[in-house]
């Protein structure tokens, strides 16, 4: 549809004209690229590039680009260049460049001609109607560009003329001390004038108009799609890059070089060594180490989700079959849906504040791993619910039908057609619920944790601590009512530490990084299963 | 249960509700019945067992466990109907047992924190017209302005960087991103919201504060900006995935329709699906707010923890404290009223939030009613 356009009758070849716009994006993405690598700094403001030194450079390239652009404008209103634009270049870019052009003047007016407030204020409202009326009166060719294009020639005349240097600093004058920095502003502005120019060129590629403005639009978007992608990669990235070290330490494969375990069945106890040492995974924290590790807080993650799924499923699926096979719909279903979704979004530390006013006093007065599993499973829940309510309300009712005409009882039906239609649905929404649980540390925080370096003696051994007493629970376990750590905890823990509280960990910072290499592979465990869940399933329905 | 429902919906709803259990029990044969009713009493005991602190919980507990294995073995079908009822009436219960919780230990600073207006003494005033929070030296005082201030800050920006960029992701997954571009994408955005906000405030704290502070030449570490940042980018995914599933929902035949008469895809994007979608998306970004509102521990590893206002108030620079944080920094030495106050904070944050989420559904269905969809 847009590509109809493209054909000779309709358009002449403007291959020329088309190249010069072509290459302002180029020019455009490579500001961009330049903009952020001295924003992270890999290229230095101070230093050169290719013998240009850096800020000059910059001011040349958006020079050159900010008047690329506006003589593409004029000259396709000047026919020149053969476009087919609208009136005017509509309401958001009238917006957006009064925005930018009401900063630019109010700069100016402060900072070069150092008016008072009334003055700069002026100034800024005067050259913002005029960004206004440049967008909003000429013709969209015309609106789209000039503004972009003078702002970007006039950032790179600054640049280029020497009045700031790559070492410029401007104090806010706030009480509170704070500054802009050339280091930080170069590359924003350049960053931003880049992707303003690159809209335009984009949108003076597409020859404006419809089909113009959908290119320039569809810039931006992919644009951020590939920021968003990109940063998440960066983030998981870096935490592995500088985990790594830390968590490989002294990992050693061989027979008999791990820790001994002994397994017990039916009387009969066989000990084995393990064939792999690693360290980090299979230590804790202590002083006859050679290397140490986080055993207690994996094992105390790993019991916190066990327990958290066994209170919240059973809980939220029940639930999900009473709203959605039992319960009439209407105002007893609506409050239930509220509730569910107002919990979904409760802030997690308010789960942990309830978790220490009533959990806590109830569970031995201390914290406990028992109050931190039921504050996660409360959690849970919610989304279990959510989750299980779709599932079971896109089963379709011909089963339910089909299965009713066999003369069969409602809860049998449930049982054997709607639940099991309902699984993958559950199955997934609970692994990514799970996923998210893991990774929470304000909950825990107020309701279980413990110690900052924990011994490997602090290992929760749930199943072995069960005992019946004489006294009225009759049935204890001390395990479940000690603090213990997890793995976000643990993090949180070394955090605050700060540097100085080493604990005989040879190396704070890397066992830092190690710990979050870890929660972060565990926590990304749980959403790459769920996903793959999610997706086999659908594939598998798709091709039902 | 059915108690509370019927003085809602008044007394004819109620009558209808007495004869519905008079068939019920009349219809049902005895001995589930007596199951049934063991079954609910046990429970009901166990609970209040459970509030009391009672060490004996646990005897009306095992009572429930075993009437309920007997009903299984004999009259599944009622039981499974009460157990599932159970199971949703603890739902509800656990929401209330949060309010009823964090209301009742905030009660005590509220009366503290009195101040009088036009001779009239109004508890908990004081929080929210003095700026002071010291927990220390006399004179003791527990504002929650400076809390307040900084989580707005911190949502303010956060919001600024969730918004568009989420509402302009949510449109490229939904309708421009080709089918294998989406399925790669698509997980990516999960994964983000998979990181763990300890994670993301680690990197925070040891990348993004050093830089910040030498940046904008700032005396020591902690901004609400780069905060803000970081809470928005976690509040990204919950903006995409909600505004996903709102410009899902606007009806296939209306974009064609658009696109039937010339248009491009963009200018169907722009005058059709998105105003059509516009209450979704904005519910979309509720939710966006709710959960920066909430975000706590990249602002407490981030922040300095100092609970004062920034100077000037609009000072991005310089991070203090924010209403979560301060409760995961200061919960570990609070006793007394200082603990009440962390509450107070909690009370402030779950009402905030609750009214957002309760707003944000109440936009969605309007939506969905709108496009005639299932209610």
């Amino acid at each position: 549809m847009a590509g109809a356009t493209r054909t000779r009758l309709v358009r002449e070849d403007t291959s020329g004209a088309d190249a010069v716009a072509a290459l302002a994006v180029g020019v455009a993405s490579v500001l961009f690229g330049l903009g952020l690598a001295a924003m992270f700094e890999v290229v230095a403001l101070t230093g050169a590039l290719a013998g240009v030194p850096t800020l000059p450079l910059l001011g040349g390239l958006l020079l050159v680009q900010g008047v690329a652009v506006v003589v593409f404008g004029v000259g396709s209103r000047f026919g020149a260049v053969e476009t087919n634009p609208r009136p005017d270049a509509g309401i958001v870019a009238a917006v957006a460049f009064t925005l930018i052009w009401f900063v630019v003047g109010g700069l100016v007016a402060s900072q070069v001609l150092s008016l008072g407030l009334a003055g700069w204020l002026l100034g800024a409202i005067l050259t913002g109607a005029a960004g206004f009326a440049a967008t909003v009166l000429p013709r969209e060719d015309v609106g789209s560009t000039l503004p972009a294009g003078v702002v970007t020639a006039l950032v790179g005349l600054v640049f280029l003329s020497g009045y700031i240097a790559p070492t410029s600093v401007w104090d806010l004058g706030w009480a509170q001390k704070a500054s802009l920095t050339a280091e930080f502003m170069v590359p924003v502005v350049t960053v931003f004038c880049a992707l303003l120019t690159g809209w335009a060129a984009a949108k003076a590629y597409g020859g404006f108009g419809a089909r113009g403005r959908r290119i320039g639009a569809y810039l931006l978007v992919y644009l951020n799609a590939a920021a968003i992608v990109g940063v998440l990669f960066a983030l998981v990235a870096f935490t592995v890059f500088k985990g790594v070290p830390g968590l490989f330490r002294g990992l050693t494969f061989g027979p008999g070089v791990g820790p001994e375990s002994t397994v017990v069945l039916f009387g009969a106890s066989v000990t084995f060594s393990w064939p792999v040492y690693w360290p980090f995974a299979m230590n804790g924290v202590g002083l006859l180490n050679d290397l140490n590790g986080v055993l207690p807080a994996i094992v105390g993650t790993f019991w916190l989700v066990v327990g958290a799924v066994l209170f919240a499923v059973p809980l939220g699926v029940g639930a999900a079959i009473f709203l959605t096979e039992y319960a009439e719909r209407g105002r007893f279903t609506q409050v239930v849906e509220v509730a569910t979704n107002g919990l979904w979004s409760t802030p997690s530390i308010v789960f942990g504040l309830f978790g220490f006013a009533f959990l806590i006093p109830r569970f031995g007065n201390g914290k406990s791993l028992l109050a931190g599993m039921l504050t996660l499973g409360f959690m849970l829940l919610p989304l279990v619910v959510i989750t299980s309510r779709e599932a079971m309300l896109s089963v379709p009712d011909e089963y339910r039908d089909a299965s009713a005409a066999l003369g069969v009882t409602k809860w049998q039906t449930i049982r054997s057609v709607v639940l099991p239609a309902a699984l993958p649905g559950v199955v997934t929404g609970t692994i990514l619920g799970v996923g998210r649980i893991a990774g929470e540390t304000a909950p825990i925080l107020l309701t279980m944790a413990g110690g900052v370096f924990v011994p490997g003696s602090q290992t929760a051994d749930v199943i072995g601590g069960f005992q019946f007493t004489a006294a009225p629970p009759f049935v204890s376990n001390p395990e479940l009512l000690q603090a213990t750590s997890a793995l976000p905890y643990q993090l949180y823990a070394l955090i605050t530490a700060g540097v100085g509280a080493s604990g005989n960990v040879g190396n704070p910072d890397q066992f830092r990084w190690a710990t979050a290499l870890i929660l972060l592979i565990v926590v990304l465990s749980f959403y790459a299963v769920g996903i793959v869940t999610r997706y086999y399933f659908r594939r598998k329905l798709d091709y039902e | 249960m059915a108690q509370t429902t019927s003085e809602e919906t008044g007394a004819e709803a109620f009558g209808h509700l007495v004869r519905r259990f008079r068939n019920f029990v009349d219809e049902t044969d005895r001995e589930a019945l007596a199951v049934v009713g063991v079954m609910s009493a046990a429970l009901l005991a166990a609970f209040a067992g459970f509030l009391l602190v009672s060490s004996y919980t646990v005897a009306p507990f095992a009572v429930f466990l075993v009437a309920a294995g007997y009903g299984w073995l004999r009259h599944q079908e009622l039981t499974a109907r009460l157990l599932t009822l159970t199971t949703t009436v603890s739902t509800i219960l656990i929401l209330i047992l949060i309010i009823a919780f964090i209301f009742v230990e905030a009660v005590p600073v509220v009366f503290y924190e009195s101040a009088t207006v036009f001779g009239i003494e109004i508890p908990g005033l004081r929080m929210f017209i003095q700026p002071e929070w010291d927990a220390v030296s006399s004179p003791i005082r527990y504002s929650m302005v400076p809390m307040i201030h900084g989580t707005v800050m911190v949502t303010l920006v956060a919001t600024a960087v969730a918004a568009p960029l989420g509402v302009a992701a949510a449109l490229f997954l939904s309708e421009i991103a080709p089918r294998t571009v989406r399925e790669l994408v698509k997980p990516g955005v999960e994964i983000l919201a998979g990181i763990p906000s300890i994670v993301y405030g680690f990197i925070g704290f040891t990348v993004l504060s050093p830089w910040a502070s030498d940046q904008f030449d700032i005396l020591g570490q902690g901004t609400y900006l780069f905060v803000g940042v970081v809470v928005g980018l976690m509040a990204l995914p919950t903006v995409v995935s909600v505004a996903e599933d709102a410009l899902n929902s606007v009806p296939e035949s209306m974009k064609s329709g658009s696109l039937a008469v010339g248009t491009t895809d963009w200018q169907t994007m722009t005058s059709i699906t998105l105003p059509a979608a516009f209450s979704g998306v904005s519910a979309a970004v509720l939710l966006g707010v709710g959960r920066a509102i909430g975000e706590t521990m990249a602002a407490t590893v981030m922040l300095r923890g100092v609970p004062k206002l920034t100077d000037p108030l609009y000072n991005v620079f310089y991070g203090q404290e924010t209403l979560t944080s301060l409760i995961a920094r200061n919960y570990g030495e609070a006793d007394g009223l200082q603990m009440d106050a962390l509450f107070v904070a909690g009370v402030i944050l779950f009402i905030t939030v609750l009214v957002i989420s309760v707003g944000s559904q109440y936009v969605e269905w309007r939506m969905r009613k709108k496009f005639g969809g299932d209610v």
